[in-house]
């Protein structure tokens, strides 16, 4: 019974969501009839998808989809890679290596994202002569990394003492252990928590639109202004949002039942 | 001199530890251990046997005193300290098995990344030692499926692959249930008679009867008795280790 009350089934969820939706459309509807507010979703499937010379091509919705699968897939890896150099570096016996990943998470988790996208974009990348997507990334996978540090540190110190204890008497190196025994391990216990970052760097993505970056929330933005369609706009992009978050959510869920019942 | 040539392979000589809160485990330790001896420490629950055994191999390190593994002084030198590292083995009381690796892999790992061996010599000689352990069709299982003995034989072998000169063990059988422990001692026994120097944390009295050369009592952090087996089980000078046997037994 405790069981149940903990691995709920995200497909509850979901129905709950999608009734939610139909309602809040429902409403909406009654809504912006009285506003006189003319719907017209045909017009949306072009900037989806157009057809041009027999050929199929993507819209501008569906590009500006590519392009934050791009930043997101490019931080992503950079975050991955800075978040694990912090963790280990906070763990480590290096005096220096604690004070100043100390003060990177300091800094980065307390203030706030768009005010570091401003900053790297508009002082830290043209000192460092970085393009406007390198600025929009390096920004991302700073504070990507910061959270997803914190994973890898709290996933290595959850394993139990008694592995570097055994790895330490075979005269395994430090290097060996972390490879070889303490990342493995952590990083399955990581995974649901880990999976749940990527969701939230991809919807964080979305402030890159700040800097005039065409990711999908830019590219909204821009179809909205042209057309007027601002409901149907919106609302196709929030469910493009869903159709990538909403899976990696559900597989958050499966992730976290598996490593739990393995543990 | 050769250091092949030292009479005793572990010197411990005035060794204290004090842990941060104020408990001093171990209290001004000696102690000789002779080459190919079997010795069992005992002693009440808390009197610093784990983290005098732990002191020999660097698991702690001690405040004061000295300790000399195979003439190599364990000190604040890493070579030193790896070296000594290489050539004690170590037994857990929670076997500390990497769960998700098989047996096979357990035990090739160390000697693969720490003596170069590769994977095909080193699958040979963890084959060898998990025969010789009573594991041998296991060998593709994971920890969590083997029994807590079957779990602390191959433990037992994982520490045997790096062929260390001394070989530690802290409680291998507390954790275990009844019908699982002579399996484990029954593989110790085997050791022991092969010659390896052994310093065994227990409180099996028949193991200790009947392998052990040298049985040290203590209590406090301190030693109160040493002896072969027959004078400290059959004849105990002291207070404290007759009132120990008694509740023991
Ligand atoms: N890491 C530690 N930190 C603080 N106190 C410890 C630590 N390890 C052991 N002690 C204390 O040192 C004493 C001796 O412990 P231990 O060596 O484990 O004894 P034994 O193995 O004989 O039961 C105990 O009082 C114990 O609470
Ligand atoms: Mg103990």
């Amino acid at each position: 019974m405790k069981r149940r009350a903990i691995f709920r089934s995200p497909w509850k969820d979901i129905a709950q969501f999608a009734l939610l939706i139909i309602v809040a459309v429902w409403l909406l509807s009654l809504s912006t009839a009285r506003l006189g507010y003319y719907w017209q979703w045909y017009r949306i499937p072009r900037y989806l998808f157009r057809v041009v010379d027999g050929r199929l091509v993507a819209g501008e919705l569906i590009e500006g989809l590519l392009f934050t699968f791009k930043i997101s897939g490019v931080s992503l890896v950079l975050a991955l890679a800075l978040g694990l150099a912090t963790a280990l570096l906070r763990l480590s016996d290096s005096f220096m290596g604690r004070i100043l990943t100390r003060l990177y998470l300091e800094v980065i988790r307390n203030t706030p994202l768009v005010v570091q996208i401003y900053l790297v974009y508009f002082v830290i990348g043209p000192i460092l002569g970085l393009g406007r997507f390198a600025s929009a990334v390096m920004a991302l996978s700073l504070f990507e990394g910061s959270y997803i540090s914190e994973i890898f540190r709290a996933g290595i110190v959850s394993l139990h003492k008694g592995q570097w204890e055994a790895t330490y008497s075979l005269g395994l190196s430090r290097f060996d252990t972390y490879r070889d025994v303490i990342l493995p391990q952590a990083i399955r216990r990581i995974l649901p928590p880990l999976t749940g970052e990527v969701i939230s760097l991809i919807k964080n993505t979305s402030l890159v639109s700040l800097v005039a970056l065409s990711d999908l929330a830019l590219q909204a933005r821009v179809v909205a202004a042209d057309t007027f369609l601002t409901f149907e706009v919106w609302f196709t992009t929030a469910v493009i949002y869903l159709a990538i978050t909403v899976p990696l959510s559900v597989a958050v869920h499966a992730l976290e039942k598996r490593f739990k019942v393995l543990t | 001199m050769n250091k092949t040539e030292y009479d005793y392979i572990i010197e411990i000589e005035n060794v204290s530890k004090t842990f941060t809160g104020g408990v001093e485990a171990v209290r001004d330790f000696s102690a000789k251990i002779r080459r190919q001896q079997v010795v069992v420490i005992m002693g009440p629950s808390g009197s610093g046997k784990s983290t005098l055994l732990r002191c020999l191999n660097g698991l702690e390190t001690p405040d004061n005193g000295a300790i000399v593994v195979d003439g190599i002084p364990l000190d604040d030198d890493k070579h030193h300290r790896l070296e000594i590292r290489k050539e004690v083995g170590m037994v857990f009381q929670s076997f500390n098995l990497f769960p998700h690796l098989t047996v096979l892999e357990n035990v090739n790992l160390a000697q693969m990344r720490v003596r170069k061996k590769d994977k095909a010599a080193a699958t040979q000689r963890s084959t060898e030692l998990l025969q010789m352990v009573g594991i041998a069709d296991k060998v593709n299982a994971y920890p969590a499926q083997l029994s807590g003995g079957q779990q602390q034989r191959v433990a037992i072998a994982r520490a045997l692959a790096m062929a260390p000169k001394v070989m530690l063990f802290d409680e291998p059988t507390s954790a275990l249930d009844p019908e699982m422990i002579n399996e484990v001692l029954d593989v110790m026994k085997v050791l022991a008679r092969s010659g390896m120097t052994m310093v065994v944390v227990t409180h099996e009295m028949g193991f200790a009867r009947e392998v052990s050369d040298w049985v040290i009592f203590m209590d406090g952090g301190q030693i109160v008795e040493t002896g072969t087996p027959e004078c400290i089980f059959t004849n105990p000078q002291e207070e404290r280790t007759q009132r120990f046997l008694s509740q023991i037994l």
